[in-house]
């Protein structure tokens, strides 16, 4: 998987495929922030109010997006900024790329930015000449490992030290210790280079503010800082849905984000970031360009019950909270976002043909709705996408395989007419002794096979229904 | 949830904007939920005393590998040479606001044999210093963190360049939450939060501290 | 005398004769006047978890015409289908039709087994007897769906001589999901692995929970695991008694 966008995500073949030492690597990752975060929000009495009121927000600026898109453009110009409207993923690259091309751009920095990775900016810069540098250091270890996140927050968590080590030697051309602390530095000191001489900074955005125009930026290492203080010019690529209406509804947010994510209060540096630099000894750079992404959301607007997955700010603890996602790690999600949110993100920015599987893989547990700090009801929207998927909607036309869809037709059928069933439930039993080992049932035929090949299936026995109406006919019966 | 409701619509934008287009379309007559702040959220925390404001924002910023003391005026000198020998500084940054300068902070570096680089300087000649000096234009206790301005006294690069951070701060800029702190500062063109040292635990959750920023952060409150 | 019919779910139906029997038992011991409609076949839930909504109605409208002979309370014995009845039906049919009017009525009236004895009945103890070492496995839809979180632990509290021991991750799903298991069974076993190991360390010789699909996934992880923990539905715990043990 690279930052390539999916045509087609197979989640049940990749979720075949998981290397064994992801699941470890992931629930490594996300028990410390699980457990990071319960701490956190039980010092926050307040807390269920918060997900509430962040909720209503988010749902209020869904409803009214065109205004605060508006009065946010308004107040970034106002402040020197320029902002440009990107519709589709090529649009955006594009305007990035003419950006720098007229800046002569060579070297661009990027801080982590999931709308760059939803667009495949690297790949394309890079096809165009320009070196786009990662500098979140878990981005930059999967830029050099020429691979896709495992994790939203940790993207590189998968990998171990001394295969980060062998990276670090075989890319950069040392000898590279097996020690985090080392790798850390070592990372510093290549990026601090290219901090200082690249004539573009990329990142991307939590938040965008609408009454003032300013851009909040939620970052730990410090390479956010670094990209959009260093070069002379900065360019966010960020969704149009992360526009707020103002500071005060900024700061619900603010206390719901970092504890969500990793269980911290407040990530190492926020940053709000209104228009360029005002005067050039103040460093910061003397461009600021904000360039709004749509890429499918404007279209999501259109689905009552889909666009609540707007509400996302991107925290990812449902990911850390989700069994299925634990066990497969990011890959097998196909695309830049991974984990529940992943699993309805996907299928409606790529569509119900490419994503197909995603909103089947889920046990519709209910685990991630429980932590979402902005209540969205995830369970409900996989069922409606599902839905998309099985049978079609408004918005898309089926696209389930005729051999399932085929299945539901004689699943209905036999459950709906309930002479077939009661047939089907006392002939069931004939078939026992053909599977039977020790009072289960194994080696069964397609599609059962599925379940036995992992667990036997206990034997067909409806005896009910006759020991109902024996007893009935008996009167009063006995209680054994 | 969809009802026959107009979308009304204040102010003018281009017709030729498809996105606005496209989303007005999308939206159609959906009703619009109210923007609804309870005050009960809104409302700052209640403070204690100066000092158990000091002692809590010292406790966070321990709490996030940051040092902070209590100094006195007349102590700077001696704390500055600690802090030179003990972390080998030769080249220090330094905002050039009133009370750095009232407090003779070059001067004392210069008398400790620390190169001086202007805050104005090149980023090229900033990276080279180990030491960066500034203020901090508020304060927050509960998470301990040190908030920021920009401008060409107080130049952004001199808190993230250099390997450690001294932020010479007062009780006087304690705030109680960031409410107060975005009444106050929402029309800056930059702020910064800082709360604790740069960190990262992306190889194999090792937390370590200084990956791109600062890798030591301290913090010196001066009584007035 | 209170009266109620048995929804004895499609597969409690084809696997589970002897937990229904012991649903009738306790429910009689508890002074309930029972009635079996015997044209019951699913709930739907399979079909409708599975998008495919149209297809669900016929389904829904057989179980709907099943229970509507009588205006009685309906118990089952799972979360998840009382749940698909009592939250999910009524989304199937728009107002006005049939359907809505039945769902509206049934939706009213339907409980799990537990949620009936505790919340309605107000009984925790039935006299069950279980001298044995039990952790609890609390199921998905049962929890978060149904939002109960105490019920079963109240009843399994009153079972005379039961040690219970807390199972890590208890809220942690078992990976069964319904067709899940067949639509990406490699994740499943992931899942239903992590949970064998779980109830494996808990050092419990039985692991009881209130659904029988989930039952039917950990049962036989456990047996292919060679273990001989018990893995029970708790209508078979609470049906234990001094001469059964």
């Amino acid at each position: 998987m690279t930052h390539e966008v999916p045509t087609y995500i197979g989640f049940e073949e990749y979720s075949e495929h998981v290397p064994a030492s992801i699941p470890s690597a992931v629930q490594q990752a996300t028990d410390r922030f699980v457990s990071g975060r319960a701490a956190r929000v039980a010092e926050l009495p307040q807390w269920e109010e918060l997900r509430q009121i962040g909720s209503d927000i988010r749902v209020h600026t869904i409803e009214n997006m065109d205004v605060y898109l508006i009065q946010l453009e308004e107040k970034v110009k106002a402040a020197g900024g320029t902002v440009h409207w990107a519709e589709t993923a090529e649009d955006a690259n594009q305007i990035v790329l003419q950006i720098a091309k007229e800046h002569n751009v060579k070297t661009a920095v990027k801080s982590k930015s999931m709308a760059t990775e939803e667009i495949g900016l690297n790949h394309f810069l890079e096809e165009a000449g320009i070196e786009a540098i990662e500098t979140d250091l878990g981005e930059y270890i999967i830029q050099l490992a020429g691979t896709g996140p495992s994790h939203i927050i940790v993207p590189a968590v998968h990998l171990k030290k001394e295969e980060i080590a062998a990276l670090f030697s075989e890319k950069l051309n040392i000898n590279a210790p097996a020690d985090p602390i080392e790798l850390a530095r070592i990372a510093r000191e290549v990026l601090r280079e290219k901090f200082l001489n690249a004539e573009m900074g990329i990142s991307g955005g939590n938040f965008l503010i609408a009454e003032t125009g300013t851009l909040v930026m939620v970052t730990n290492e410090g390479n956010g800082r670094m990209c959009t203080t260093m070069p002379d010019l900065h360019v966010a690529v960020v969704g149009i849905d992360k526009v707020l209406p103002n500071w005060e509804s900024l700061t619900v947010f603010l206390k719901l984000l970092a504890r969500s994510a990793t269980g911290q209060k407040l990530s190492t540096y926020t940053q709000f970031i209104t228009g360029p630099r005002r005067a050039e000894g103040e460093f910061g750079p003397k461009e600021f360009h904000l360039v709004l992404l749509d890429n499918g959301r404007s279209n999501i607007l259109r689905d009552p019950v889909g666009r609540d997955v707007l509400k996302c700010i991107r925290c990812g603890a449902c990911a850390n909270v989700c069994p299925v996602y634990k066990n497969v790690g990011g890959f097998a999600y196909g695309s830049f976002i991974s984990g529940p949110i992943g699993a309805i993100l996907s299928p409606q920015i790529l569509g119900t043909q490419a994503a197909r599987e995603l909103p089947y893989a889920s046990t519709l547990c209910g685990a991630c709705a429980d932590v979402c700090p902005v209540k969205i009801p995830i369970p409900t929207i996989l069922r409606h996408l599902r839905r998309r998927v099985a049978q079609g909607d408004a918005f898309a036309l089926s696209t389930i395989p005729v051999p399932i869809r085929a299945a539901a037709n004689l699943a209905s059928l036999v459950l709906a007419r309930n002479w077939i069933y009661r047939l089907g439930a006392r002939l069931l039993p004939i078939i026992n002794p053909f599977f039977r080992k020790n009072d289960w049932l194994s080696g069964m035929p397609y599609p059962l096979n599925r379940w036995t090949n992992v667990r036997p299936l206990p034997q067909f026995g409806a005896g009910f229904r006759k020991w109902w109406k024996v007893r009935s006919a008996k009167g009063t019966e006995s209680t054994r | 949830m969809v009802e026959g409701a107009f979308r009304q619509r204040n102010g003018i934008y281009p017709m030729t904007n498809p996105i606005l287009e496209n989303i007005r379309r999308s939206l159609g007559s959906t009703i619009q939920t109210p923007l609804r702040l309870p005050p009960a959220i809104l409302e700052s925390r209640q403070t204690a005393s100066v000092d158990s404001e000091v002692e809590i924002f010292l406790n966070e910023l321990k709490k996030l590998s940051g040092v902070g003391q209590k100094l006195s005026s007349s102590e700077i000198d001696s704390a500055l040479d600690t802090l030179v020998k003990e972390q080998n500084i030769h080249k220090a940054t330094v905002w050039e606001t009133p009370h750095l300068r009232q407090l003779g902070i070059t001067a004392i570096l210069h008398s400790l044999g620390v190169g001086l680089v202007s805050p104005n300087a090149s980023k090229h000649e900033m990276a080279l210093c180990d030491l960066g000096i500034t203020e901090a234009d508020y304060l927050l206790p509960e998470t301990g963190t040190l908030v920021l301005n920009s401008s060409v006294e107080k130049p952004r690069a001199v808190s993230l360049l250099p390997r450690i951070h001294l932020a010479i701060v007062r009780p006087e800029m304690l705030r109680a939450d960031m409410h107060q702190v975005f009444a106050e500062a929402k029309e800056n063109h930059y702020l910064v939060f800082i709360t604790g040292a740069s960190r990262t635990a992306d190889i194999e959750l090792t937390v370590t501290l200084g990956v791109h920023g600062p890798r030591n952060l301290y913090v010196w409150m001066i009584d007035s | 005398m209170p009266k109620a019919q048995l929804f004895i779910t499609c597969l409690g139906d084809q696997f589970y004769t002897s937990t229904l029997q012991n649903m009738t038992r306790i429910l009689k011991s508890l002074g309930v006047e029972l009635d079996f409609p015997p044209d019951q076949t699913c709930c739907g839930q399979p079909l409708f978890n599975n998008g495919f909504e149209d297809k669900t109605r016929a389904v829904a409208l057989n179980f709907m015409h099943a229970f509507s002979k009588s205006d009685a309370p309906i118990i089952g014995p799972s979360g998840s289908c009382v749940s698909m009845i009592k939250h999910h039906y009524l989304s199937l049919f728009p107002e006005g039709t049939q359907g809505h009017t039945l769902a509206v009525d049934i939706s009213s009236r339907i409980f799990e087994f537990t949620e009936y004895l505790v919340n309605v009945l107000n009984v925790t103890d039935v006299g069950a007897v279980y001298p044995h070492k039990v952790t609890y496995h609390a199921t998905c839809h049962y929890l978060r769906e149904m939002g109960l979180k105490t019920e079963a632990k109240a009843l399994l509290n009153s079972v005379k001589g039961l040690e219970f021991i807390s199972l890590k991750e208890e809220e942690t799903c078992c990976g069964f999901g319904g067709s899940f298991t067949i639509t990406f069974p490699e994740v499943s076993r992931a899942m239903m692995e992590n949970k064998v190991n779980d109830i494996l360390a808990s050092g419990a010789d039985t692991v009881v929970m209130c659904e029988p699909g989930c039952l039917m996934n950990v049962a036989g992880g456990l047996h292919k695991a060679g273990s001989t923990i018990r893995a029970m539905h708790i209508i078979d715990l609470l049906a234990s008694s001094e001469e059964s043990v």
